[in-house]
């Protein structure tokens, strides 16, 4: 009766056939599974290449913080691969923000007239403080510590993770 | 006792004789009996057939256009833009076959919506053709993640925050989110990383899944015939009854007019409009003005911009993607949702406020003055009310407010147009 087992689909009745058919199917799946782990290990980025700074001189002195002749505040600079803000306020203090909106990832700016931070990709609105005032934007901005060092009046400012 | 006839008789022998040769080895009967055999039905609605056709034009036209870009182009940050500025400038008609591939990106993709919504009109979908509908909803994806990545390619200004903003979409799908993000980007950020992958997407991964994808799609027309909309089913009293005409030559004949259509429509919007490439890319500059994606994304844009941060304690982005993603899912699946004529009621109210919602997103995306806002969201409505037209008898109710939704349309069209030009 064994001699009838003569398909593999068919061998319910036949032990050693229907076992060498599992074996080779889990040995294929096996195969697949070894060929896709590196696959999949590839796909995931490397780590990021930029640095994880801890802290950052600004690019620009305190006296620079100013609005140029066409009333453009200075554009964001490079904080550890994110880009980071510089604010001032009214009364002089100097803010610092990272720049990545919290909506969808766009990079936002100061304007120096309304006095608040604004995204142009939905019309997000922020306030001086980083906080969410307006708009599409769920949560504040990320805010950066700032210390100022050197010659009052032109100090170099340095950006630091809170 | 001239040569003359002697060698003419030679010859159509010898053609046939590379002819045999051919067809033992090809096989060439069995596809010459599959043309003779191919017939297209003449109902109201055939010329809707062209579209499919028309896409298939295009896309081979993107093969082209795409594979000569390649030859210039150069995928890293420090080069992409100005490698793309050179064969604008220095090299002949680079500015053509940049302009001419997207161009026609673009009204591929408008045929393709076009094709999508006769074929729902025309029921195209139900039993045994689920799959084919399946297939085109997959095509039509994947040319939209065609258009997604190539955007970015050139590297400028416009494409950089719209790549930001697109994956930064993905990241809030709620559990895989994060990885799906660092998928696409490569990283956290949009970097050159992101490029090499847009690129390797672009010109690899999707054409394979595409080529694969639209056999099977052909396959699969070849394999079931043309749907017949079941009124012009009814009209005929059955399949047999309906007048038909052969595929070769008789429909590929129409066919190859639509192709020059798309052809002039093409050549002459390349031409008289190149495509701009903007300003290079600056990934810690702040976000320029009116940053805006491709106009077959601006409905899900203009719909995001308009979302509160919260929305019943959820992020309003992450409600609209999901919201966007529900709906892929439901088109995708509108064939197993057609179960008879109540489902079927409930399905065209929804298309019908879809269509609505497209139109009106992307003419208040589309324009900053309301005048022409007003004008594109009207000759768009028009435009789809026009579409319907053969789905409707004379006389019947439908048609009567198909009459009166037109002048509704055609009346505020002209209302625009007279806003516009007193202003
Ligand atoms: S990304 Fe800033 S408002 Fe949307």
């Amino acid at each position: 009766m064994e001699d009838k087992c003569d398909k593999l689909d068919t061998c319910d009745n036949c032990p050693r056939r229907s076992w060498l058919f599992r074996m080779l199917v889990g040995m294929n799946l096996a195969t697949v599974a070894s060929l896709l782990y590196p696959v999949l290990r590839f796909l995931k980025p490397r780590r990021s290449t930029s640095s994880g700074a801890f802290q950052v001189v600004a690019p620009l002195r305190v006296n620079q913080l100013r609005p140029d002749e066409e009333g453009n505040w200075p554009a964001p600079f490079e904080f550890a691969g994110k880009p980071c803000i510089l604010v001032r306020t009214l009364d002089g203090e100097v803010k610092a923000f990272n720049a990545v909106c919290t909506h969808t990832d766009c990079t936002v700016k100061f304007r120096p007239q309304e006095g608040d931070i604004y995204c142009s990709c939905h019309g997000g609105v922020y306030d001086i403080n980083g906080r969410n005032v307006a708009g599409p934007p769920p949560r504040p901005l990320e805010s950066f510590k700032v210390n100022l060092r050197g010659k009052p009046g032109q100090e170099e400012i340095i950006v630091s993770r809170a | 006792m001239s040569h003359a006839p002697e060698e003419s008789a030679v010859s159509p022998a010898r053609t046939e004789g590379i002819q045999k040769f051919f067809h033992e080895r090809l096989g060439l009967e069995v596809l010459a009996g599959l043309a003779a055999k191919k017939l297209v039905p003449i109902h109201r609605s055939t010329h809707f057939y062209f579209l499919g056709g028309m896409a298939l034009f295009l896309f081979i036209v993107q093969i082209i256009s795409g594979v000569l870009l390649s030859l210039y182009y150069k995928p890293s940050p420090d080069q992409a833009f100005e490698s793309v500025q050179a064969f604008m400038t220095e090299v002949d008609f680079g500015w053509l076959i940049r302009s001419v591939h997207s161009w026609a990106a673009n009204l591929l993709i408008g045929i393709l919506f076009l094709h999508l919504l006769t074929a729902y009109m025309m029921r195209a979908y139900h039993r045994p053709r689920e799959l084919t509908w399946v297939s085109g909803i997959l095509l039509l994806l994947l040319f939209m993640a065609f258009g997604f990545s190539g955007y970015l390619l050139p590297w400028n200004q416009l494409a950089f925050f719209a790549t930001r903003v697109g994956t930064a979409l993905v990241g809030v799908v709620p559990v895989v989110g994060p990885d799906l993000l660092l998928l696409a980007r490569g990283g956290e950020n949009v970097t050159g990383d992101t490029l090499s992958r847009f690129y390797a997407l672009h010109v690899a991964i999707l054409p394979l899944l595409t080529l694969g994808m639209l056999g099977f799609h052909l396959f699969m027309v070849q394999q079931h015939g043309m749907s017949i909309p079941e009124r012009d089913l009814r009209r005929y009293g059955g399949r047999q009854q309906i007048p038909t005409m052969p595929f070769v030559p008789d429909f590929l004949l129409r066919d190859a007019v639509g192709w020059y259509l798309a052809l002039g429509l093409l050549a002459a919007l390349a031409a008289l409009f190149p495509w701009e490439l903007g300003e290079k890319a600056d990934p810690f500059g702040s976000a320029p003005e009116g940053i805006k994606p491709e106009w077959y994304f601006l409905f899900m844009f203009q719909a995001l911009k308009q979302l509160p941060g919260h929305i019943l304690g959820m992020e309003g982005e992450m409600l609209g993607t999901l919201f966007f993603g529900g709906v892929g899912l439901v088109v995708l699946v509108v064939p197993f949702l057609d179960r008879g004529p109540r489902s079927r009621h409930v399905l065209n109210i929804l298309a019908t406020a879809a269509v609505l919602f497209f139109i009106v997103m992307t003419a208040w995306g589309y324009f900053d003055k309301n005048s022409l806002r007003l004008i594109l969201g009207a000759s768009l409505s028009l435009g789809s009310l026009a579409l319907t037209i053969p789905f409707t008898n004379r006389g019947t109710r439908s048609r009567s407010v198909l009459w009166l939704l037109g002048t509704l349309a055609f009346c505020l069209l002209m209302v625009g147009l007279l806003w516009e030009l007193t202003l």
